[in-house]
């Protein structure tokens, strides 16, 4: 009997002291818990900076490389173009962004340039002023389809490349937003800005090109003041656009040497419409310069382009298909060029485009040829 | 000599008249609808309708929060979007991914 006393004894104290020790345990693992708690929200709020930094700093851009093989001649691989673009903003208020452009020459050299670099102030929820180098808000190819991941073709409709009829850049100041009405989305862009220059054709005896990189320099006090007003119907999916400029120009007949101004004037229109499935695009541009009668180039001229795009994308498979009509029109019957372009595009990722293209070249002049050609591309951005 | 006179106050002109014609329309109309934070809702409804004016959608896992905001900001510029609509779009972009 006092044996069992005991052994119940004993069982009851060692009970009593294992519940003691248990109590200790949890109370250490709830004051560790309460520790691990406190460092992951410290650590949240850490995150939480991400969301809101008052200056940031961030890399875009685009890239890409392809080949082209002419109709007559040897088809060439090319590194095409690395357009990084730079974006460093503080708070809502101001954002300076650049893109630069690198492109390989036919001898290998590289060759890099300032594509656009502005100084962006907010003023207010519907403007913006922009100081610096713009792509010229004239349409939306040059200032927002040119990208090669955003551009369903392997080239540039034919006369919206580098100094042709559609401008390019501009250097100057602009003002531009956007505001919404029960009618639609309204966009706007307003712009002073040196005006471009005239190429004449190696005997002096015509005007080759209007260059339009822009330009570091006003000569002639040719300043250019244009601008770009917007439509957007959400519901429809409808965009339309009209563009245009004023201003002056001049031949340019050495680095330092150029004639007095003469007109210059621009008109647009641009449309784009994603109905049933389509991507459908149109543009017009004109860029036209007067006649001078001081000038060694009396004649102006008129440079012309249009092109009208259609794309359709096969979901749920990952190819896209795309039909492209363009014609560009100048002064120099030779360069003139009425094109058909149909292409395939492979998209791997919404970022990631691969495309192969056949043109359809043809110069509507008596006596003058253009060539056709196969263009492949790997198109990426980021 | 007055010619380029002439010109460079034309061209002085014309540049104030674009700011000014910014600073004094667009806060009549910005009184109309305060600023307010970005709405996820409106942002997705925003984003769905934009983006493919140009380019193909990007999905918001991509890019981190703080990168969506230069990208949103760069967008404002490129498709003419008020201050609001690029505030709301960022808020779903951030909420997104």
């Amino acid at each position: 009997m006092k044996f069992k006393l005991t052994t119940l004894a004993c069982l009851v104290g060692m009970s009593l002291a294992g519940n003691a020790l248990a109590a200790t345990d949890t109370s250490a693992e709830v004051k560790k818990l309460r520790q691990e708690v406190n460092a992951l929200n410290a650590k949240a709020k850490e995150w939480e900076e991400w969301k809101a930094p008052k200056t940031l700093v961030h890399l875009a851009g685009f890239a890409s490389v392809g080949f082209t093989q002419p109709e007559k001649g040897t088809g060439s691989f090319s590194t095409g173009s690395f357009s990084p673009i730079f974006h460093y903003q503080f708070a809502e208020d101001v954002m300076m962004e650049a893109e630069l452009e690198f492109e390989g020459s036919a001898t290998g050299a590289s060759v890099a340039g300032i594509d656009y670099m502005t100084i962006d102030y907010f003023m207010n929820d519907y403007a913006a002023l922009v100081v610096g180098k713009f792509l010229s808000p004239i349409g939306q190819f040059r200032q927002n389809i040119h990208p090669s991941w955003i551009n369903k073709m392997a080239a540039a409709p034919v006369g919206f490349g580098h100094d042709q009829a559609a401008p390019n850049a501009d250097v100057g100041m602009m003002v531009r937003g956007g505001f919404t009405t029960d009618s639609g989305s309204h966009n706007y862009a307003l712009y002073v800005a040196n005006g471009p220059t005239l190429e004449p054709n190696t005997a002096g005896t015509e005007i080759e090109m209007i260059e339009t990189p822009g330009l570091n320099q006003d000569v002639e006090g040719a300043k250019v003041v244009g601008g770009r007003y917007g439509l957007f119907f959400a519901e429809q999916q409808l965009d339309i656009g009209f563009s245009a400029a004023v201003g002056g120009t001049s031949v340019r007949l050495s680095t330092t040497n150029y004639e007095s101004a003469r007109s210059y004037q621009v008109v647009g229109f641009d449309m784009t419409w994603r109905v049933a499935g389509f991507d459908v695009r149109a543009e017009y541009v004109s860029q036209k310069v007067g006649d001078s009668s001081s000038s060694s180039i009396t004649d102006g001229g008129t440079w012309t382009a249009m092109y009208a795009q259609i794309a359709y994308k096969f979901n749920p498979s990952n190819w896209e298909a795309v039909l492209r009509y363009g014609q560009y029109d100048t002064p120099d019957a030779a360069s003139d060029v009425n094109q058909v372009a149909a292409g395939l595009n492979y998209v791997f990722a919404s970022n990631v485009v691969a495309k192969f293209n056949y043109e359809l070249n043809t110069n509507p002049n008596a006596g003058q040829t253009a060539e056709n050609r196969m263009l492949a591309q790997l198109a990426y951005g980021f | 000599m007055s010619k380029k006179l002439l010109m460079t106050v034309k061209t002085l002109s014309a540049s104030l008249l674009l700011a000014s014609a910014a600073m004094i329309i667009n806060p009549a109309v910005a009184a109309d609808k305060p600023s307010t934070k970005g709405d996820v809702g409106r942002g997705a409804k925003a984003w769905v309708e934009n983006c493919v004016r140009c380019h193909n959608v990007r999905d918001p896992k991509e890019l981190r929060d703080d990168q969506w905001i230069t990208t949103t900001y760069h967008m404002r510029m490129r498709a003419g979007l008020t201050g609001q609509q690029t505030r709301d779009i960022i808020a779903f972009l951030q909420m997104s991914n």
